[in-house]
């Protein structure tokens, strides 16, 4: 089938991994269609057979290009991001089961909607045009929204769900209406352009600009706009959350990330104001109210709230050094996010578990490997070395002093520095009090498998970071070359 | 033998024991612990031998491992004279620290972790003492956090979980200031040539302005003026000391606050000569002004736990001082100084740990007269407080002797500052012998003292013979660091113009 789409459409060669996760999409949809009871053990392997292919492609055939009249742009940035976004939902697919099942809901639309939300977040992360990624936002967002809400009897999951609709149609309209004055202002929808164009009307550009930018600052729950976040990952199933934590911050990060290098040209001074401002807040109110946070699942949303002003900060720093500091960091934080709300996934099966902090006393004695592997985790996310969280801490430090942003490298240092608190507490109450509560928990030896790979991958890509290295430094170069 | 991979060794050796014990049976975990930490011990003993002392200020049994070419990021170990003793001191306290674990009362439960926790400290203490590279070096900087984190949080006393928090709190937010100075070092080495570095003989090369350099200087010198710790930044250390198990207690006031002095001495003196030079008569006040408070604040403690830990706090106050006075004797006698501390204060952490196993207490009331029912354990706390008084012969002397001769250099004045710290010094000491010695106590008949024997007497004679050493015969360990200090002083005239 491959052959013959390449012999007659040459140019969707660079489109094979999307084309793949389209097609195991529909076929899902339609397996879902036609049979009333599906196999959840037919919908995984299909899912994950088509997965795995998509992978393949963007390991073996890394083509690099524009196709579609220069609509998609494929290059080795979004191939890295596409790879990590295939790769954790695969992951995923190894937790999700016994947890839905647990909750009594276990429905087919979860396989689909899963791989319609990666489409989307794989165009996101690879396209310069307006239109296309308004279209991608809205897969993703779509996605979200059920899949927030696909805990039928549990209100806090409906309520999570309408919050994030609510806010999240605010985003996308107004992204859309940014799109709108950016494309009465220079003529063209394709974001290089866009920025490098000089025209009349200014305003219209940063008029544009402005609201192109809130709308994504809503979806990466930067404050002030990140009121939906807290609800909506508590709320949602925890497998979902930690999709939502990882998948969706690479795709919701990326055209931020695209936009850095051409930022230089016309607005650097307001780009670095707007942005560091904003990054400075988020990080300082999401650790500030995670720090007082009773709710683990919850609190761990407040991190990741915190993360995104992290990575804001390399944003803010419209530079080389930048751009790698923020690829970096991007991936770090899907590992860790993702991870740690897989722990709580893994936990909440538990009879009587709600995720409380006292909960989690004496982890250690009822499950001592998941506590040391949520201990890692907990430690990348604060920045101990050598984790991946460390890594990408010291190379945003690298850009801000590179930058000369030294207040807000400071602001940093004074976030992490609140963040140790819960970091700490959690880890505290697991090794250093006896249990509260008779924890009854049994993993499979395949989600063991799982977690300690993601623990170790935490560990291991930040001791040896040339691994990661390798791919980041010339991705983000190539996209500074215009 | 000179290209041994000496530090990358000592390295391994403690984590491979740290493995063997998380799968072996946890009777084994203290014979295994006792045994790799007397490898490593053996190991920095046998490379004396081949440890070129003539050449001590420079870098030997180095290695470099690339991590990450484009910064250029290695792994890059070595020792020079300094780092050299501070390795002997980290192997040698490692293994007393174990030794005296294996008979504490304290640690009776998850012996497994406990050795583990332990065996990994002295991993990460040997790198960073090792590290030439100054990314790895704070890697290894906050990796010592971890372990001791867990040491005091679930082995230690009462208030042990809030000093557990204390203590990485302080330090870990301290250190994100010299992560942000480190990572500051390498963008303007790329902006100055052309390329990114870490590596510390690299870095002594850019050149700043004055008030650049000033502003890095803080930078470091906020982390290791915690870590150090020098009034008024030492609030952590008396909860963190206090509440640690002994061996923790050991480990922390031996080597863990040796790491603050040494990196002020090697990164803000070695990088910033000339903010050095500009901020040298704050910087020695500031010593003699922690001296002073920390003595006043040794004195008032009823826990004796409490009150080592202060006295630790007034040692270091002239390790700073004399380090900052920046001329031969000073430098000699700030070295001199961090080597004899580690010593007595992990003996004097051994005595109140040891005393606690007796009478449950720490409190300086109930301790009164109890010692001389002990004569093995007297004699010995009697030479440790006599040592830690800077008595001729003993190993603080030369520590306080140099330095009030390091300050007659600059003046009179400066060098009776010196003098009437080390007379509050030896204050609280005769204070705390007076306590232990000369107090009567009626109750005495009521309680069974038995003297120091086995394993602990082992633990205690392994720092109070290097007592003797350290006093008897300073040369042996001026020979370490003379050539250092040479080269330190010449960079500093070469650089900073003093």
């Amino acid at each position: 089938m491959q052959e013959l789409v390449s012999i007659q459409l040459p140019d969707l060669r660079l489109v094979l991994p999307e084309l793949t996760v389209l097609i195991t999409g529909f076929m899902l949809f339609s397996l879902e269609l036609l049979f009333k009871r599906l196999s959840h053990a037919i919908a995984i392997s299909v899912s994950l057979v088509g997965y795995l292919i998509a992978l393949l492609f963007i390991t073996f055939m890394p083509a690099k290009g524009e196709t579609f009249f220069g609509l998609y742009h494929r290059d080795g940035f979004s191939s890295l991001l596409q790879f990590f976004m295939l790769l954790l939902t695969m992951v995923l697919l190894g937790f999700h089961l016994i947890y839905y099942r647990k909750k009594r809901s276990l429905y087919g639309e979860f396989y689909y909607l899963l791989s319609f939300a990666l489409l989307g977040g794989m165009f996101l992360v690879s396209s310069y045009n307006l239109i296309v990624l308004y279209v991608a936002l809205e897969a993703v967002s779509i996605s979200f929204y059920i899949l927030t809400a696909l805990l039928r009897s549990d209100f806090s999951s409906k309520e999570g769900a309408f919050k994030y609709l609510m806010l999240g149609g605010l985003s996308i309209a107004l992204a859309s209406y940014g799109a709108g004055f950016m494309y009465l202002y220079s003529g063209s929808l394709d974001l290089r352009y866009i920025l490098t164009h000089v025209g009349e009307n200014q305003y219209f550009l940063v008029l544009g600009l402005v609201l192109f930018l809130i709308g994504f600052a809503i979806k990466i729950g930067a404050v002030p706009f990140h009121f939906w976040l807290p609800d909506a990952y508590q709320g949602a199933p925890t497998p979902i959350t930690a999709y939502m934590a990882s998948v969706g911050k690479l795709a919701f990060f990326a055209p931020l990330v695209r936009l850095m290098p051409y930022v230089q040209e016309h607005f650097a001074y307001a780009w670095v104001a707007t942005v560091s401002i904003i990054s400075a807040i988020t990080m300082l109110y999401g650790n500030l109210v995670a720090l007082v946070q009773k709710d683990v699942k919850r609190l761990l949303a407040y991190s990741s709230i915190a993360h995104s002003g992290y990575i804001m900060a390399g944003i803010a720093v419209a530079q080389l050094i930048g751009l790698k500091a923020v690829i970096y960091f991007l991936i770090a934080y899907a590992l860790m996010g993702f991870g740690s709300f897989m722990v709580l996934a893994l936990l909440e099966r538990s009879e009587g578990w709600e995720n409380r902090l006292e909960q989690f006393s004496g982890l250690r004695f009822s499950a001592p490997w998941l506590a040391v592997s949520f201990m890692l985790m907990l430690l990348a996310l604060l920045g101990v070395p050598p984790t991946v969280g460390f890594v990408g801490k010291a190379l945003v430090f690298m850009s801000l002093s590179s930058g000369s942003l030294w207040w807000l490298a400071f602001v940093m240092i004074v976030a992490t520095g609140i963040s140790t608190g819960y970091y700490l507490r959690i880890t505290a109450l697991m090794f250093m009090r006896n249990p509260s509560t008779n924890l009854q928990l049994a993993l499979t030896g395949w989600e063991k498998a799982l977690i300690a790979l993601l623990t170790v991958s935490l560990v291991l890509l930040g001791a040896v970071p040339i691994i990661l290295w390798g791919f980041i430094s010339p991705s983000a170069e190539n996209l500074f070359v215009r | 033998m000179v290209g041994f991979p000496l530090a990358s060794v000592s390295m391994i050796l403690p984590l491979v024991g740290s493995f063997l014990v998380l799968v072996l049976r946890e009777e084994l975990a203290r014979w295994i612990a006792l045994a790799f930490s007397g490898f490593v011990f053996a190991l920095s003993i046998l490379s004396l031998f081949y440890f070129d002392f003539s050449q001590s200020h420079k870098v030997q049994f180095e290695e470099v491992y690339p991590l990450l070419p484009e910064f250029n990021l290695n792994l890059h170990l070595g020792f020079d004279g300094l780092s050299y003793l501070m390795y002997i001191l980290t192997a040698l306290i490692s293994l007393t620290a174990i030794l005296w674990s294996i008979r504490d009362h304290q640690v009776s439960h998850r012996l497994k972790e406990y050795y583990v926790w332990f065996l990994l400290t002295e991993s990460f203490l040997v790198g960073v003492f090792a590290s030439l590279d100054l990314m790895v070096f704070y890697v290894f900087y906050e990796l010592t956090l971890v372990p001791m984190f867990f040491a005091i949080g679930i082995w230690g006393y009462k208030l042990r979980m809030y000093s557990a928090y204390k203590f990485f709190i302080y330090i870990f937010v301290s250190s994100l200031f010299l992560l942000l100075g480190i990572v500051s070092l390498a963008v303007q080495h790329y902006k100055q040539f052309g390329k990114y570095s870490f590596y510390y003989f690299d870095l002594i090369n850019n050149q700043y302005s004055l008030g650049f350099e000033v502003f890095l200087f803080f930078l470091f010198f906020i982390a290791f003026a915690v870590k150090t710790p020098i009034v008024p930044f030492h609030t952590w250390l008396p909860d963190a000391h206090g509440e640690a198990p002994t061996a923790g207690s050991v480990v922390l006031a031996a080597i863990l606050l040796k790491m603050g002095t040494y990196a002020l001495l090697r990164f803000n003196i070695g990088l910033f000569p000339e903010a050095s030079l500009f901020l040298m008569p704050l910087m020695v006040l500031w010593g003699i002004f922690s001296i002073v408070f920390a003595s006043w604040f040794t004195i008032s403690q009823s826990n004796v736990k409490r009150f080592v830990a202060y006295s630790s706090v007034s040692h270091m106050g002239f390790v700073v001082a004399g380090m900052f006075l920046l001329n031969a004797e000073g430098l000699k006698a700030s070295i001199t100084e961090m080597f004899a501390h580690g010593l007595t204060s992990s003996a004097l952490f051994m005595m109140a740990g040891f005393i606690y196993n007796r009478l449950h207490s720490f409190n300086m009331q109930a301790l009164r007269g109890s010692i001389k029912f002990m004569p093995v354990f007297a004699l010995l706390v009697a030479i440790t407080g006599y040592s830690s008084m800077g008595l001729p012969g003993g190993s603080s002397f030369w520590g306080k002797f140099l330095t009030i001769l390091g300050a007659r250099e600059y003046t009179l004045q400066l060098s009776l500052l010196v003098l009437a710290g080390a007379f509050f010094s030896v204050l609280y000491m005769l204070y705390l012998l007076k306590v232990l010695y000369l107090d009567t106590r009626e109750e005495a008949r009521l309680i069974h003292f038995t003297d120091i024997r086995g394993f602990k007497l082992l633990a205690f004679l392994s720092v109070v013979l290097p007592m003797f050493l350290v006093g008897l015969l300073p040369f042996l360990f001026f020979a370490f660091y003379e050539g250092y200090i040479q080269s330190l002083l010449k960079h500093l005239v070469l650089r900073g113009g003093g």
